[in-house]
């Protein structure tokens, strides 16, 4: 579909802006609501550039449907006469998985979780370190 | 080797000497950690490192290869975007709102690539939940370019971008919705990659805008990308959005010649849609001899405009951003940025019908997209308008404002990579970006690769 001339940007009165922020639940300041008109504004313009007419019979569905990656991939090793390859993501997790992290250990606090919250500066972690893992190596 | 000259390492040759037993994991981590704390206070890249872990997953690495395991990223030392959760180590999407959030699990991805043997150096900075920023009135500052400490990196795996390029991390993950990954590649001069949607798991990554969001690798090259997908691509049940198919590598076979290879110069973008630069002008004059002089046959292409794909993605956008976010938004609005209020609240007044109008449309475009691939096997275009601008620069509002090429191929659903370019006159880098047709992510780091190598722009690193 060739693109269509963008029908006019709606323009909206304080008082409909009110009516709007209302209905979803919003309770803005002065501030905020100056903002969220100078962002509503941006919106309103792409919401009415993108082309409305079509036929009502075009729509059998709000989803779309990517072709099969088969077809892909068989191109793919047909261009560049590559053997075809064990997936090497799943050739390297059997090679890791007996290598870092084989025994869990027990689980550690969250990293400096009272620092970070009360100064919120850049922290170093300084829990212990393999525990990360123990959460997580029982998948 | 030593590990002296360990920043300045691609994955690829670190690999190979890991492999050779002639760099230790333990040793590479340790000059990596030594650099982070060097020089990440300049840009703020990182914010947590997880040393301990880092030194662990490295020992654990080293004996791995002791006991005669090989694998491409095996001791390679990476970082996470901050959306991506991490057990038992904080997870903070940039925001008080999840300043103390310490996840369970891992993500799918980080999973994937902790079984790889990779060693995690810890949690990088985005924007606030990956859209509201750069932002001063945050816990933790925005991150810097490495190429100039006074300018943006690109948004919003803005830490995965200048990690990467300051040599902080080999690798990184970054998350895309409407050009995450890329714009930082762009404006950082690295390689990132937005896949194919449902190639790589987004299960465990914090979600911005779910119909658009894709996960994806980020790196000094093409080829250090495709290493990072061969560990994280495969079908995940768990996510609804991944695609069960094949494995196949994405790192092989990517010297394959080009000749024959179709390229298609997406010209009205970047001179008519959003004018380029004139050093992009000339940046894109030179790819397309470039290509030429590979064997590839260069034509100009067409697609609808960047403005409709944008208008599409950004009211998709905001729409799901908000319904993401609503409950936390009046609960806390004031703990947010005021970036993130700007690109997120309006989506508390876009209608059903409008949304579904921008979804309506997004099956037209991902459709005439994919026609244009019947000529092309590639099509190009720069990510950016020019090269990385002041951090003050920025406004709240960009999002909507400024169209953005790289949305283009999270509407039409298609991988794009962006690899750099070339330079400006001041060394500032400036990004390429190659889109394929869905499923062709192969074809885009092959071409991206022969591209880097044929450019040889991958010597030139930041000083810092």
């Amino acid at each position: 579909m060739a693109a269509q001339p963008a029908s006019t940007v709606p323009t909206i009165s304080p008082a409909e802006m009110q009516i709007l922020i209302s209905r979803a639940g919003l309770v803005l300041n002065p501030g905020q609501m100056a903002d969220l008109v100078l962002a509503w504004r941006q919106v309103a313009g792409l919401i009415a550039s993108i082309p409305q007419e079509r036929k009502l019979a075009d729509d059998m569905a709000l989803t779309f449907r990517l072709p099969s990656p088969k077809a892909a991939i068989t191109a793919a090793r047909a261009a560049t006469k590559a053997p075809a390859k064990e997936a090497p993501h799943a050739a390297s997790k059997a090679v890791a998985r007996k290598a870092p992290h084989a025994a869990p250990k027990p689980a550690a606090k969250p990293a400096r979780k009272g620092k970070s919250a009360a100064a919120p500066a850049k922290a170093k972690t300084k829990r212990k370190a393999p525990a990360r893992r123990s959460a997580s190596r029982g998948r | 080797m030593t590990g002296a000259a360990a920043p300045s390492l691609s994955i690829a040759e670190a690999s190979r000497l890991i492999a050779a037993k002639k760099l230790s994991p333990v040793e590479l981590t340790r000059t990596i950690l030594a650099r982070i704390a060097a020089v990440d206070p300049q840009l703020n890249a990182f914010l947590l490192v997880t040393e301990r872990q880092a030194l662990a997953d490295a020992r654990a690495a080293e004996r791995a290869i002791a006991a005669g395991r090989r694998g491409p990223m095996l001791g390679i030392p990476v970082a996470y975007k901050d959306i991506y959760e991490t057990a038992s180590v904080r997870t903070t999407a940039h925001s008080r709102i999840l300043a103390d959030n310490v996840p369970s699990e891992d993500a799918e991805t980080v999973r994937r690539l902790h079984d790889a043997g990779a060693v995690m150096l810890g949690k990088l900075a985005t924007h606030e939940f990956a859209i509201g920023g750069p932002a001063f009135d945050l816990p933790w500052p925005p991150a810097r370019n490495p190429w100039d400490t006074r300018r943006f990196t690109g948004g919003s795996s803005s830490g995965s971008g200048a990690a990467v390029a300051a040599g902080l991390a080999l690798g990184a993950l970054g998350s895309d919705t409407g050009g995450s990954i890329r714009l930082p590649a762009a404006y950082c001069g690295i390689a990132g990659l937005k896949p194919t949607p449902g190639l790589v798991s987004r299960r465990g990554v914090i979600p911005l805008a779910p119909s658009l969001d894709t996960a994806g690798p980020m790196a000094w090259t093409a080829q250090d990308c495709a290493i990072l997908l061969d560990a994280l691509a495969g079908h995940d049940p768990l996510d609804p959005a991944s695609v069960p198919g094949p494995a196949m590598s994405y790192a092989s076979g990517l010297d394959a010649p080009l000749k024959g290879v179709r390229i298609g110069l997406l010209r009205r973008f970047y001179e008519h849609d959003v004018p380029g630069s004139p050093e992009i002008l000339q940046m894109m004059t030179r790819a397309a001899a470039t290509f030429r002089n590979l064997g590839c046959r260069v034509e100009e292409a067409s697609l609808p405009s960047v403005q409709e794909y944008n208008a599409v993605g950004r009211v998709i956008i905001s729409a799901e951003a908000y319904a993401l976010h609503e409950a936390t938004l009046k609960a806390r609005l004031s703990d947010f940025s005021r970036v993130f209020r700007v690109r997120v609240l309006a989506g508390a007044l876009i209608r059903a019908a409008d949304y579904i109008t921008a979804q309506r449309r997004r099956t037209d475009l991902i459709a005439e997209t994919a026609h244009a691939f019947e000529r092309f096997d590639v099509l190009i275009a720069p990510p950016t308008a020019g090269a990385a601008p002041l951090l003050t620069e920025q406004r709240p509002d960009d999002g909507f404002s400024r169209p953005m090429m790289t949305t283009v191929a999270n509407v039409a659903a298609i991988p794009s990579l962006v690899v750099c370019g070339g330079f400006t006159a001041t060394g500032l880098p400036l990004g390429l970006e190659i889109m394929g047709p869905a499923w062709g992510d192969a074809m885009v780091l092959r071409v991206g690769h022969q591209f880097e190598q044929a450019a040889g722009l991958r010597g030139r690193r930041p000083t810092l």
